[in-house]
């Protein structure tokens, strides 16, 4: 069986005004493949990965999925949005609605599935992340590691074939990045198709297929965890390792 | 050291944490309480004694005026003061009461204003109930169905075939929500679901939607025949006033400020120039702007926009006038409310798929509106306070009800009383609206 490719970025360039932010960055994700992506502060991964479904505009290259060729307007958004969730730093859950309701709106009014049926799918998928006892509650009501955990049951809600992870973890302490990781790991060995900006390095060895290096708005080096983290070709690369390791 | 002690045999302390123990809460009792806010020391004693005698000071004339020395019956002015030349004439409120209230609405037909308020006081009954759970729509139809039945009630005369069965068809919605909150206190099954079988076998998609249209149109029948023969006298708005102008002016402004206000707000940080232009403009131009100005200027050029033939009436001519006056300040509320919302909130209604309506609509609207229920009550308070402007334009509202006392030759130079009695009726009502906020506030309280 011949993989497809998932995901495939050309030449994308970004500026903010004067600043810029991504240089000429290429990158072509295969399906089922993790995607571990580093890099120090305001090296423009998270600004790479919110590109990717629109989040943030950018001003040159291409990015296609499953070989569709995306434009920059509102339809190529919806549709990339359509196939793609994304989990946040800091959650964004909507704290006005339940944890349950969190989870439904999105196949309700989207995907126009019955509301009954809509809670029966997001229950089930609330359990696969430990949190169903929580289902009635706020967001402001429950802990970071739960909330994100939600998130990524309310991203899981609708079907999503790829997932995009802006540093999920780095606004947990330590206790909770630990259930989060679980059901990350999990989330990569039900074969779905992950980016994950990352600074757990752990993770990156444990389910990666490829580690990214970004430094200065461009990719440095990309490989094998083993390779990327053992024995980088650059001192950029070595240089960050050495600051996230000794940690 | 204990703990290390156990590390080096090679096994831990089990850590079992303390039961929790109830809060520590200090009662004082009424005569602590006095001690520990009003008198803890010589200058607190003091500044009690000083607040507590002024107030009496200020207060005994006033009540004096308003309770003890007051009249409560005579037939004119000069009898009052006969009777006491320092007190209050309250006599003087009640044979005008009726046209505080209704202004110059015929005595005989005043029995359609009450009748019209019970109707809309029980459409948002409901809303305070517990037990009720669409809300939102039971208060979405008294907003768009009351105002047809309002209108044939109050106005009368000749109407049209379409306002008839609209008519009706509301009434039979109130009905229907009655019929189905009585049946869900009971326990028992609603309306629709009795019937759902019988359309199920009609029309299969959605059978519980049809047989709730279905009862609402077999009921609308049977009250369209019922009342059939109903005929209502005309009543000229040019009469309508007092309290009831009032309350009809503010409310139908207050219903309308909130949707103007939204879509300007949008409008305003919408991407698209010509509708940011347009919006900008609007809310500038309407709020840098007196509101006597709006309200003259809506009466003497409002009808130049308006072929000849169409005869606009002054209450049409004033609500839009205040309407498109509450809707720009309103604007401004709603957007200090999205300002409010972070832009992670947008990252993930996009993220999710949301597009920009139904992401207003789910995410950003009910979360900026919650956090400005304060502002826009305040708004709404002021707006029901502005609208006793419009007897500058010589409409009879209760404020020109209550100064046309003075020149009664009845009651010549009674200027004093009908405002303060005013003023309590105001304040009764703007109290009301203020402790309803604060309530919803305390429900819709879900985060921190």
């Amino acid at each position: 069986m011949s993989v497809n490719t998932a995901i495939e970025i050309k030449g994308l360039n970004k500026w903010f005004d004067e600043l810029h932010v991504l240089k000429d960055v290429s990158l072509s994700v295969l399906e089922k493949e993790i995607i571990v992506v580093c890099g120090p502060s305001g090296s423009g991964k998270s600004t790479f990965i919110r590109c990717i479904n629109h989040l943030e505009p950018y001003q040159e290259g291409s990015i296609s999925i499953f070989g569709q060729k995306l434009a920059k307007d509102k339809k190529s958004a919806a549709l990339i949005r359509d196939n793609v969730g994304m989990l946040f730093q800091n959650f964004n859950l909507f704290p006005h609605l339940t944890i349950l309701e969190n989870c439904t709106l999105g196949p309700i009014w989207l995907r126009k599935i019955p509301e009954d049926k809509a809670i029966k799918q997001s229950t089930a998928l609330l359990d696969r992340v430990g949190i169903a006892h929580l289902a009635a509650k706020f967001p402001g009501q429950i802990s970071g590691g739960q909330q994100q955990r939600v998130a990524i049951a309310r991203s899981l809600a609708m079907e999503p074939k790829i997932m995009l992870l802006d540093e999920p973890t780095s606004a947990l302490d330590p206790e909770m990045i630990k259930e989060v990781l679980d059901v990350m790991i999990a989330l990569a060995n039900s074969g779905m198709t992950m980016i994950c900006v990352t600074h757990e390095m752990q993770f990156a060895h444990q389910v990666a297929d490829r580690v990214v290096f970004m430094a200065e708005g461009e990719i440095v080096e990309t490989g094998p965890p083993e390779q990327v983290l053992k024995n980088p070709k650059w001192d950029r690369t070595s240089q960050f390792l050495e600051h996230v390791l000794s940690h | 050291m204990d703990t290390q002690h156990t590390e080096q045999s090679g096994e831990l302390l089990k850590f079992v944490p303390r039961p929790s123990r109830p809060p520590v809460t200090i009662t004082y009792g009424p005569a602590g309480w006095l001690k520990k806010n009003m008198f803890g020391n010589i200058w607190n004693s003091l500044l009690t004694f000083t607040v507590f005698a002024l107030l009496f000071l200020l207060l005994k004339p006033f009540f004096e005026w308003t309770l003890i020395k007051a009249v409560w019956t005579a037939s004119t002015r000069r009898e009052c003061l006969a009777i006491s030349p320092d007190g209050a004439c309250w006599a003087g409120i009640f044979p005008w009461f009726n046209n505080l209230m209704y202004g110059l609405y015929p005595d005989a037909l005043q029995w359609r204003v009450n009748l019209g308020f019970c109707i809309g006081f029980l459409w948002f009954v409901p809303l305070a109930l517990k037990k009720i759970t669409n809300k939102m729509f039971i208060a979405l139809s008294g907003v768009t169905l009351f105002p047809f039945i309002a209108n044939y009630l109050f106005l009368g005369g000749e109407r049209s075939t379409f306002h008839y069965i609209v008519s009706c068809f509301a009434l039979a919605y109130l009905l229907l929500i009655y019929g189905n909150i009585f049946l869900k206190y009971m326990g028992k099954k609603q309306f629709e679901q009795y019937i759902e079988p019988f359309t199920g076998r009609l029309y299969r998609k959605n059978t519980f939607l049809s047989a709730h249209l279905m009862i609402l149109l077999l009921l609308t029948i049977i009250i369209a025949y019922l009342l059939g023969n109903l005929t209502l006298e005309y009543v000229s708005v040019d009469v309508w006033g007092g309290l009831f102008l009032t309350i009809i002016i503010s409310s139908v402004s207050i219903v309308m400020a909130l949707p103007i206000g939204i879509v300007l707000a949008l409008g305003r940080r919408s991407e698209m120039v010509i509708i940011k232009w347009f919006s900008i403009c609007t809310i500038e131009l309407v709020r840098s702007v007196p509101m006597i100005t709006v309200l003259f200027m809506s009466v003497t050029m409002l009808p130049l926009f308006f072929p000849n033939t169409m005869e606009l009436n002054k209450l049409a001519q004033v609500l839009v006038a205040v309407c498109l006056f509450a809707g720009a300040y309103m604007a401004e509320t709603v957007r200090g409310g999205l300002q409010a919302i972070s832009k992670g909130q947008y990252d993930a209604a996009k993220s999710l798929g949301l597009g920009y309506w139904y992401m207003m609509i789910f995410i950003i609207l009910p979360q900026a509106l919650k956090a400005m229920i304060p502002n826009i009550v305040t708004s709404f308070i002021s707006l029901f306070k502005d609208t006793t402007l419009v007897s500058i334009i010589g409409l009879f509202d209760i404020m020109l009800m209550a100064r046309n006392i003075a020149i009664d030759k009845n009651w010549l130079g009674l200027h004093a009383e009908p405002l303060v009695a005013i003023s309590v009726l105001f304040f009764v009502i703007c109290y009301t609206m203020s402790q309803y906020s604060q309530r919803l506030e305390k429900k819709l309280k879900t985060n921190r």
